[in-house]
């Protein structure tokens, strides 16, 4: 096999009882990207993620636009975790510049990154319900999610695609009478989600599909640089929000969940368990939250980095750690931008974890790796 | 628990939802309630007041002509043309005024954001399909117009479940 052609082009010796499958860039158990596999009757000898259909080239854009209007395009790789997204180029910026943020908008921050969280993993849940055929699994939390997604749009003034953060706060007060419409709502959400576990988390069919297939082992786990849900799956307590606390959440008290098993059925299982946490994090912010007071600190039109400088940010998004590296030259536009995202790290257990599989495995295992194609791309 | 008993449980939990208020917002009947008139900004105190991001409203009375909102939108979805008018305000002096491509708006608000004369705001409508290209395009007298929006349903959570009501 020779090395330099792209992946599915390169030579191979014909072997009989091989095939090779190409699920994917169309197929709809795939996303968008485009996952090679070599099968053996019905089981999975080797496997190769081919991503890349959907780069749009968002660090370059970015060193086109100056600090604020940056803001719109960066939030399009995952439009579902679009505050998560823009939480670690906001802090960056802010150290950067060199601003500090109001108490209230820390919080409001804290509240609108947790109810994102929300809304991207139950989309997360809906579509992983359809990859098993469980179509019920895909009603509830795609109607569910319309309680926080309610929320969003009250508080940030857009269903999707916020703009919310900038540097230096949020760029508007939560409107009258918020915190008793979002305690409710919340309240109502967790009860909802509580009863997934009889329909889907307790199903004898579903743990029959799921448990001890694609088993990621805590060593390898950590070997491999998987984070997020995939990392608390395998056994390792590594959470950002509790390991390296932003903004006021060293002030909340956040309980990890962690899981030994490292099968898909203990990968599918830890989001929806943090959804719970992420309920409990939102009531605690709402009661320590400042009842008045400024949530954003005024900036100057056109902001400057403060010479040659460079930082690197970080934060616990819906699929792991997410990073975020300014470069400043002190001009308007930062020097260079660079994201480094949950989604594509957790992409390099996949031929681990498929090989020895049945193929009628592979949707699960593929989608329980809490993979965004889009935001892998950037 | 016996593989049985798991999934007559998993039955029983959706058979529950036979009693339960449906959820679905019955979209061109009903439609969401919002807070507000719509984003709006205020420039003195450096922070927006909350409400949808929907199409803009401009106030003919306070444009300046002074562009800020087109160069704010440059980068970003560059939407904002600025265009001669022929009614000259007392302060527009240079009779220029932001028209609005809808079908290259990306609903962002950071036009808003940037006019220091409260004349640009945005309001609760949404509903801006067209027939053609050039049915998205608003002029400045369009944008003039407020949106007649009949938006009453709420999310209401009973003993029931949770419903639009």
């Amino acid at each position: 096999m020779t090395e330099q052609l792209p992946p599915g082009l390169a030579l191979q010796k014909v072997d009989e009882r091989i095939m090779t499958l190409n699920v994917g860039p169309q197929h709809p158990g795939s996303g968008h990207m485009r996952i090679i596999v070599q099968i053996d009757g019905d089981y999975i000898v080797a496997c190769d993620p081919d991503p890349g259909y959907v780069h749009r080239g968002e660090e370059k854009m970015a060193e086109y636009r100056n600090y604020i209007t940056n803001i719109p395009h960066l939030e399009r790789p995952v439009i579902h975790d679009s505050c998560n997204v823009l939480y670690p180029y906001v802090l960056g910026v802010e150290e950067l510049v060199g601003i500090e943020v109001p108490e209230r908008a820390k919080y409001v921050r804290v509240i609108a990154s947790e109810l994102n969280r929300c809304i991207y993993t139950m989309y997360w849940l809906a579509i992983y319900g359809i990859f098993l055929g469980h179509s019920t699994m895909f009603m509830w939390p795609a109607g569910d999610r319309e309680l926080l997604i309610d929320l969003m749009e009250k508080m940030s003034g857009a269903r999707v695609t916020h703009a919310h953060f900038v540097p230096g706060g949020v760029r508007n007060d939560l409107p009258p009478n918020f915190e008793d419409v979002c305690l409710r709502q919340v309240n109502y959400f967790e009860k909802r989600i509580k009863e997934y576990s009889a329909v889907f988390y307790d199903n004898p069919i579903l743990i029959a599909r799921t448990k001890d297939t694609g088993i990621l082992s805590r060593e390898d786990a950590i070997r491999l640089g998987t984070t997020g849900s995939v990392l608390r799956a395998s056994g390792v307590d590594y959470d950002l929000r509790k390991k390296e606390p932003y903004d006021v959440y060293e002030e909340l008290d956040v309980h990890t969940n962690v899981m030994k098993e490292g099968d898909s059925y203990a990968r599918s299982k830890i989001p929806w368990l943090d959804m719970l946490e992420s309920c409990n994090i939102i009531r605690q912010a709402l009661q320590k939250m400042p009842k008045s007071g400024s949530v954003r600190t005024k900036l100057k039109p056109n902001p400057k980095g403060k010479g040659l400088n460079s930082v690197y940010k970080r934060v616990e998004s819906g699929r792991g750690s997410l990073g975020c590296y300014i470069v400043s030259d002190g001009k308007t536009e930062p020097y260079r931008l660079k994201l480094s995202v949950g989604s594509f790290r957790n992409l390099i257990a996949l031929p681990y974890l498929l090989k020895g599989e049945k193929l009628g495995n592979m949707p699960s295992v593929y989608w329980s790796l809490n993979y965004w194609p889009v935001e892998a791309d950037r | 628990m016996g593989t049985a008993t798991g999934i007559i449980r998993a039955l029983n939990s959706g058979i529950k939802h036979i009693a339960i208020k449906r959820f679905t917002l019955r979209y061109p009947e009903e439609k969401l309630k919002f807070v507000g008139d719509g984003y709006q900004f205020d420039p003195s105190a450096g922070v927006g007041i909350a409400g949808l991001k929907g199409r803009h409203m401009l106030f003919h009375d306070h444009c300046t002509g002074c562009q800020l909102c087109s160069i704010a939108c440059e980068g970003v979805a560059e939407a904002i043309a600025m265009v001669k008018v022929p009614d000259q305000q007392k302060q527009n002096k240079k009779s220029i005024m932001p028209q609005i491509d809808y079908g290259k708006c990306v609903f962002c608000g950071l036009c808003v954001d940037a006019c220091p004369f409260y004349a640009l705001y945005m309001t609760n409508d949404y509903e801006l399909s067209s027939f053609s290209k050039e049915g998205l395009i608003y002029t400045p007298a369009q944008l003039q117009v407020k949106p007649y929006v009949a938006q009453n349903s709420e999310i209401q959570i009973t003993s029931r479940g949770a419903t639009h009501g």
